[in-house]
């Protein structure tokens, strides 16, 4: 045995092994203290409902639609292909994939400028700047472009003068516009949080090792900024995906999107079974694409 | 001794940060081909702000600064002939070594075949053999200078500068890397600009020295020179250890210390003039008492204050009363005397070992 393994040996040994695992096991104990009250939480106020919910999903409905708990059929999961369902599914996702990449070329930039302002106080000044929208109800700011892009609306009035664009209330773009400003600041956050913590003397680097600006923005700049850029997106993406008051203030009847296909199974329709497949299945599906995201991009840096 | 332009040229270069922060202050100074200059300075001085000037990270606000004769001006970093060594080294966390290193090749568009043997070559440079898929978070600080140094040799730039490349390593570590970034130097034959407020570092390594203070460039000259023909009280103080004893000119050549001794020292300065002595701890001498101290010496009595066993050397501090005390480093030779804490002794020095700074 050399010295060195005496030594090593007499450290481990110094302290009791039993009285160790006492004290890990009481680490592990406070730990479950701190994270109980949003355990519990979690248990009764989402895990139990949207268990409920999938149960229902296999429920079968009376003659006058309520839900019976009472022979359990697959007829609910099945009508997911149907065509109408197909067609609304394509229109949200082609939605929710625009209004992602919309609001990243937006933000990004943004973002960008925010987090390269010398003076911190600046910083949170411009943070700040992009919250305040949040201090009013989202319903009532909702309402507020639907004035805008209503006939009489500044919007509609400058498309006209211009003689670029008509009414846009009621159809695909005014929903589009709609989520972009809803979504946008969910964008600007993560990004910036990315770049905010950059260490800028790499960029600094770069240069110096002979790439241009845009290349040392593209090699650079733009790889360590990932995380901030999936996380923003999954942010965006999934809830505009079940987006549903959005569409249903400024889209009109014809541009329904998941969201408001589900609200009509458990209002108008009266079909609770068919509303559970539908919100099951879209929880699967970001669930898969979430796991996927994460798992190609979301560990490098 | 110089043909044709200078490595780097500074001329009459200026940096302001907003009104009123003079980070460079006028400097000229001229860097030859092939030589290891280091910037030497306390923090804040503007030695690096003038590395970044010429790595064009920074623009001077007056001046012109040229690279082998060429006028930068504002001309982008990309777009120089010179790399960096930065000091938090600056590694791409997302590349692993090999594109660490090959990123500036890449950048140049260096065909594949020819850019994969420079990496090779400069990765056995800086001995990293068996590294060059890691990522730069499993490397030690001592391999991830190593691989910011190759990074930017693979390019064989015009002028390396490095930015307190050795400062976030240990003490050890350090020496060591001093000794092989010499010998690097040495083996590619490119120019280095050496940024460091580590005096020793700079002594070790550099050709020549420019010592800098409050934006200005104070001396320039080979690590003797600076060692020992210091050309004023701060670049005598940052640079080595040192005494220093107040007093006063007494005649030309003569300096009264503040408790009366006359001793011969350099100086320039006229009779009454108030001035610091200073001295090297190493040309100090002590002895038992005046009659052993050669002729043509200066001496003063005093007696041990303090001794400290270093073991190759022995330092001592002699009181000699009103007029300070002197700081002693006496080799450890067998046939040296040794002297204890309060020994009644006197200190002897040559006068061309002691310089008279004016206040």
């Amino acid at each position: 045995m050399t010295l060195l393994d005496e030594r090593e040996k007499a450290q481990t040994e110094a302290v009791n092994p039993r009285l160790e695992r006492k004290a890990r096991r009481r680490e592990s104990w406070r730990g479950f203290f701190h994270a109980a009250p949003a355990f519990v939480y979690l248990t009764f106020f989402f895990t139990l409902p949207l268990l409920v919910v999938f149960v229902f999903s296999f429920a079968s409905r009376s003659n006058t639609g309520k839900p019976q708990l009472e022979g359990w059929n697959l007829d609910s999961w099945t009508r997911i292909a149907d065509p109408l369902v197909r067609t609304i599914a394509v229109r949200s996702l082609t939605m929710a994939i625009a209004n992602t990449v919309l609001c990243l070329l937006i933000a990004y930039p943004f973002a960008y400028w925010i987090a390269t302002r010398a003076r911190q106080s600046t910083r949170t000044l411009l943070l700040i700047a992009v919250l305040v929208p949040f201090w009013s109800n989202f319903l009532v700011r909702t309402y507020a472009w639907r004035m805008l892009l209503d006939s009489d609306g500044y919007i509609t009035q400058l498309g006209e003068l211009t003689g670029l664009w008509g009414r846009m209330l009621f159809t695909a773009p005014a929903v589009f516009i709609g989520l972009v400003y809803g979504y946008l600041p969910f964008m600007v956050l993560p990004l910036y949080a990315a770049l905010e913590r950059m260490d800028w003397s790499l960029v600094e680097a770069g240069r110096d090792l002979y790439a241009s600006g845009a290349k040392a923005f593209q090699k650079i700049t733009l790889p360590l900024s990932k995380p901030g850029i999936i996380a923003g997106s999954i942010l965006v993406f999934i809830p505009s995906l079940g987006a549903y008051v959005t569409p249903d203030i400024l889209g009109g009847a014809k541009t329904n999107l998941l969201g408001n296909l589900i609200v009509t199974q458990f209002q108008a329709a009266r079909n609770w079974p068919f509303g559970s497949a539908l919100s099951g299945a879209i929880m699967i599906i970001m669930l898969v694409a979430t796991l996927v995201y994460f798992r190609t991009g979301g560990r490098t840096v | 001794m110089m043909d044709g332009p200078a490595a780097v040229g500074l001329h009459g270069v200026t940096k302001r940060f907003g009104e009123d922060v003079v980070a460079v202050d006028d400097m000229e100074l001229e860097i030859r081909d092939g030589e290891f200059f280091s910037l030497l300075g306390p923090s804040g001085c503007g030695k690096t702000t003038t590395l970044r000037m010429i790595a064009g990270l920074e623009f001077p606000t007056d001046g012109s600064v040229r690279i082998f004769g060429d006028e930068m001006g504002i001309r982008p970093p990309n777009k120089r002939p010179v790399n960096t060594v930065f000091q938090s080294y600056a590694l791409f966390p997302h590349m692993n070594v090999e594109d660490n290193v090959g990123f500036g090749l890449r950048m140049q568009k260096v065909d594949k075949a020819e850019m994969q043997r420079k990496v090779g070559e400069a990765i056995d440079l800086v001995r990293l053999q068996g590294m060059e898929k890691r990522r730069p978070n499993a490397l030690s600080g001592g391999q991830q200078q190593r691989v910011a140094l190759a990074r930017a040799l693979v390019n064989r730039p015009k002028v390396l500068l490095l930015d307190e490349p050795l400062g976030a390593l240990d003490l050890k570590l350090r020496q060591t890397m001093q000794l092989e970034l010499k010998d690097i130097q040495n083996e590619v034959g490119i120019t280095f600009v050496y940024v460091t407020h580590d005096q020793e570092e700079a002594l070790t390594m550099s050709d020549r020295i420019g010592v800098m203070n409050e934006g200005k460039l104070i001396q320039v000259g080979p690590s003797e020179e600076i060692y020992e023909a210091p050309l004023n009280l701060f670049v005598a103080s940052f640079v080595g250890e040192m005494s220093f004893l107040p007093g006063e000119i007494a005649e030309p050549g003569a300096v009264r210390l503040s408790g009366g001794e006359v001793v011969r020292a350099k100086t320039t300065s006229a009779p009454g003039t108030s001035v610091t002595l200073t001295l090297r701890p190493e040309v100090v001498h002590i002895f038992g008492d005046h009659s052993e101290v050669p002729a043509g010496r200066n001496s003063v009595a005093g007696s041990i204050a303090r001794r400290i066993f270093q073991g190759g050397s022995i330092f001592y501090e002699v009181d000699i009363g009103a007029s300070g005390s002197f700081e002693v480093h006496a080799e450890n030779l067998p046939s040296m005397r040794r002297w204890k804490v309060g020994d009644d002794v006197v200190v002897d020095f040559h006068p061309e070992a002691a310089i008279a700074f004016a206040e």
